[in-house]
């Protein structure tokens, strides 16, 4: 338990202290030790990452291809049009 | 009777299609290994699996940048729309995986030494390497599509490809605290179970790469075939240009 969670214990049960000095007068940081991280909560971010950035690029792919649809809609409308003027003279 | 272009173009749908569906697969599979059956490490816990795609991320990125480099050497040498692409689309892939390098890494690096990230030689050169393929991709995505911007960035994707020994033999090198379980004086790992894990992660990640880099390089040779039939139509006098 950290000191932290000491503190909190002790003050969260008043019957059990009597006396002024058993009570918790500050409240002091962790020093020089890492901060705890769960490992699980690590893995599945981990692996959510991976598959966030992968279909992102396939997301953007897909955008770029919707793109080149648009540019190849406007190049048949030309042609088309281009075939149109050219047919009632021939 | 159909042409020989599309009867080339309906194997390489089949042969594309098959290789999805591999890969899938095998992901499948490798999800269902690492985290069913290969055993938790004894000191990190359940946070070293991160290590079974956190590797052959690595791994795929050194592909993804092999394919832009021998792209870019090709364009350099014979210049084509083809090798071009590949090298675009190597560049690209190299970005993703190395994407994927630094943030699995720090996840792990959380856990494992206290702190997201340290400036650690192997580290730093994988932040480099992935930069210049933003770089890369900056400059192809906003100095137009012309013979000089594409020779610049070929160039580019070989100063790229440079870096790799670097980041490889970084730590054997330099030192620094990223482990060397696989490679130079590393234990390797103790556990068969580990071991398939570590060669399911690499067979799918590679089948991975070469799906992305193969789309990625077919999208972008599809488009340079569309501009160059918008130039046909201009300099027949069309203008390709949308009606507002």
């Amino acid at each position: 338990m950290s000191p932290a969670d000491t503190a909190a214990a002790t003050t969260a049960a008043p019957s059990a202290s009597t006396s002024p000095d058993d009570r918790a007068t500050t409240f002091q940081a962790v020093k020089g030790e890492p901060e705890h991280y769960s490992g699980e909560t690590l893995l599945v971010s981990a692996y959510a990452v991976l598959w966030v950035i992968v279909l992102a690029w396939v997301a953007l792919a897909w955008r770029k291809q919707a793109g080149l649809s648009t540019r190849l809609d406007d190049l048949e409308r030309v042609l088309d049009d281009a075939a149109r003027k050219q047919k009632p003279g021939q | 009777m159909s042409s020989p272009r599309s009867r080339s173009r309906k194997l390489q749908s089949r042969a594309f299609y098959a290789l999805a569906a591999v890969t899938a697969a095998t992901f499948v599979f490798e999800i269902f290994f690492i985290f069913l059956k290969a055993p938790v490490e004894v000191r990190m816990g359940i946070v070293q699996k991160i290590f079974y795609f956190h590797v052959p991320s690595a791994y795929a990125m050194y592909l993804g940048a092999t394919a832009c480099l021998v792209g870019s050497i090709t364009y350099l040498t014979r210049p084509s729309d083809w090798s071009d692409a590949v090298a675009l689309a190597g560049a690209e892939a190299a970005c993703v995986f190395g994407f994927i390098v630094l943030t699995t890494g720090p996840l792990w690096g959380a856990k494992a030494w206290g702190t997201f990230w340290t400036w650690d030689p192997r580290l730093t050169t994988e932040l480099l390497s992935v930069l210049i393929y933003v770089s890369y991709l900056v400059l192809r995505a906003f100095a137009g599509d012309g013979d000089g911007e594409r020779r610049f960035a070929a160039a580019l994707g070989v100063l790229g490809a440079a870096n790799l020994p670097i980041i490889h033999f970084s730590v054997q090198k330099w030192g620094g605290q990223h482990p060397m379980v696989i490679t130079g004086r590393g234990g390797g790992l103790q556990h068969p179970d580990m071991k398939l894990a570590l060669s399911l992660g690499f067979l799918a990640f590679t089948l991975l790469a070469v799906l992305l880099v193969w789309s990625r390089a077919r999208l972008e040779m599809v488009r340079s075939r569309l501009r160059r039939a918008e130039e046909d139509a201009i300099d027949l006098g069309l203008d390709t240009r949308a009606e507002a």
